[in-house]
């Protein structure tokens, strides 16, 4: 991978921001200071301070806590949701593109279905009839996210079924399944990766809206979304709550982002 | 000719069969609801007699094929039945809701593309520039921020700060119709601005991969300023491709007023799809989705047909 200063910067910016998130992340596995349910008469709405350094919400949680474990559910669901749309993403593209035909057709109707439904919507439905649970938040934003990278497989996979060595296998008689995960699987990395990075960042935004609304991470949890829900009411007096909390959700993103970028970037060579 | 003809065709056959599809789905989710339907709408202090009249009324003792045509049947002709929580037919609660979400999805797409278009013109002349980069890191940052989020900075902003805006007022079209726009205003913006990150960026890289062409070299050695190489060259072509991302972006639009309505409180579609969600009103919610989902469906056409339009390969079935 050739690599030039801009899409270098790229991977500096974007690793910077991954680590503060990533941080985060394993420090609240271990440790917080307070717990994130611990409420406290005494200190409601604290600003900033040596004590609460993201300071406290309407019930004196401690802010800073919270941010700590709400970034294990982020991480949890944008990771998962996106593995499982991998796969069958994955298997929906490469089974379309290589045998092409009526498989390819049907495959690529039942995608565009699935597409016709507002990303949101499809997880709405999925809470309302099996419940507001995390796991059906992950697998209703899975199926919604399948098709993207189902098309990008099909796609490559398409354009890599005139090379010489695929045609190769398949006149050695290889069996097809192997030739889709062996031959041309491996050869889509580059392809992909940029897709399954904004995936991640668009799963996040997803996830957070769904616990925003009160569907999605359930209390006594603690998540980015929920958080700015509750604080909603007190915007005016106590802009904290709704800063810090939003900031680790930019962090994140921005972070995904910047890398995308570096990958683009340094996979084509470097140039734009 | 003939051809046109043709793949006139068959875009029509796939989008009545992703109609169709699409339907099914709608109908499919709320079949496969986990124990008895009836019973889990009531909730479990309802009495026997109560679950099964619902059941009658909802016609769930009738085979599975039957209720799905039935009632596909009446959701074409409008009729999603009456809603469960509010009485009225779901028809009418969707009609009445409907100038706050469309309208809103409206002046976001406007927004959009007034936006988005000049700014990846200015970028796409001097790729590199300081100019396009700190053009491209506000649309990053941009994309970065959740909607919901957005909304609550520019609520404070524009209300505590500047008070010229307050959240949760809302007027009707009929009453007063420049009021309506100027409600919908500020909650457009907060769904618009992300989108505009991600079409600017598609914009971007699709003119300046337009501005290396040979034609573009041409009409520079000809002599025709940057302004009429931009609008009669670069811009139609890749007017081609970006009918394709705004019709992505619009799904992505009416999506983000879903949840950007609960910000500003204003009776939209999303707030009667909570409520249904919440209430467990299953035709109502059925109605909502089957609703929003046609609306794309019908949307994607649009955009596939204005490209074969605009763009003579597709036209004559070249590269169909």
């Amino acid at each position: 991978m050739r690599s030039s200063t801009a899409s270098r910067r790229y991977l500096y910016t974007g690793g910077i921001l991954l680590s503060i998130v990533l941080a985060f992340f394993i420090l609240g596995l271990f440790w917080t200071p307070y717990g994130i349910n611990e409420t406290d008469a005494a200190s409601k709405f604290l600003a900033p301070c040596a004590e609460h350094i993201f300071g406290t919400d309407n019930l004196g949680r401690d802010v800073f806590s919270r941010c700590l474990v709400a970034a294990r559910y982020t991480l949890l669901v944008s990771f998962t949701g996106v593995a499982y749309a991998l796969v069958i993403g994955t298997l929906a593209g490469l089974i379309a593109g290589y045998n092409g035909g009526i498989i390819d057709k049907i495959i690529m109707i039942f995608s565009n279905g699935i597409m016709c439904f507002p990303g949101i919507l499809l997880a709405l439905v999925a809470v309302a009839v099996f419940g507001p649970s995390l796991f059906n938040v992950i697998w209703a934003l899975g199926l919604v996210f399948a098709p993207t990278f189902a098309r990008v497989y099909r796609t490559s996979t398409i354009e890599l079924l005139g090379r010489d060595y695929i045609l190769q296998a398949k006149l050695m008689g290889i069996h097809p399944l192997r030739i889709m995960f062996v031959h041309i699987l491996p050869n889509l990395m580059s392809q992909v990766l940029p897709a399954v990075i904004i995936g991640l960042a668009n799963m996040t935004l997803f996830e957070s809206g769904m616990s925003y609304l009160g569907l999605g991470v359930q209390p006594p949890a603690a998540s980015y979304g929920k958080m700015l829900s509750d604080a909603q009411s007190y915007m005016v007096s106590a802009p904290w709550l709704i800063i810090f909390p939003t900031l680790m959700r930019v962090c994140y993103i921005l972070g995904l982002y910047f890398i995308s970028e570096w990958v683009r970037t340094s996979v084509k060579g470097g140039s734009k | 000719m003939g051809s046109a003809v043709r793949t006139a065709l068959i875009k029509l056959c796939e989008f009545l069969l992703t109609a169709l599809l699409v339907s099914f789905f709608t109908f499919a989710a709320f079949a496969i609801i986990p124990g008895d339907t009836a019973r889990v709408m009531l909730g479990p202090e309802a009495s026997e007699e109560q679950v099964e009249a619902l059941r009658e009324e909802l016609g769930l003792n009738e085979p599975l094929a039957e209720r799905y045509f039935d009632w596909l049947g009446n959701a074409f002709r409008g009729d999603f039945g009456n809603s469960l929580s509010f009485g009225n037919p779901v028809g009418d609660l969707i009609a009445s809701r409907l100038p706050v979400t469309l309208g809103m999805s409206l002046i976001a797409l406007i927004f959009v593309v007034a936006v988005s278009f000049p700014m990846a013109a200015v970028c796409s002349r001097n790729p590199g520039s300081i100019k396009d980069k700190s053009l491209s890191t506000a649309g990053h940052i941009l994309f970065a921020i959740p909607p919901f989020a957005l909304s609550m900075m520019l609520i404070l902003f524009f209300s505590k700060v500047l008070h010229i805006f307050t959240a949760g007022r809302y007027t009707a079209p009929s009453d007063n119709f420049g009021a309506y726009l100027v409600s919908l205003l500020l909650p457009s913006l907060c769904i618009a601005l992300p989108k505009v990150a991600m079409t600017f960026k598609f914009l971007r890289a699709s003119m300046i991969e337009f501005s290396q062409g040979d034609f573009v070299r041409t009409a520079k050695s000809h002599g025709l300023s940057d302004l009429r190489i931009m609008l009669k060259h670069i811009i139609p072509n890749s007017a081609v491709s970006s009918v394709t991302v705004i019709s992505l972006v619009l799904s992505d639009i009416m999506g983000g007023s879903l949840i950007v309505e609960q910000v500003f409180n204003l009776p939209g579609l999303g707030r009667l799809l909570l409520s249904a969600i919440s209430r467990r009103d299953f035709p109502l919610l059925s109605g909502i989705v089957f609703y929003l989902a046609m609306m794309t469906v019908l949307l994607y056409f649009l955009a596939d047909v204005i490209s074969a339009m605009i763009d003579p390969r597709i036209r004559d079935g070249r590269a169909a």
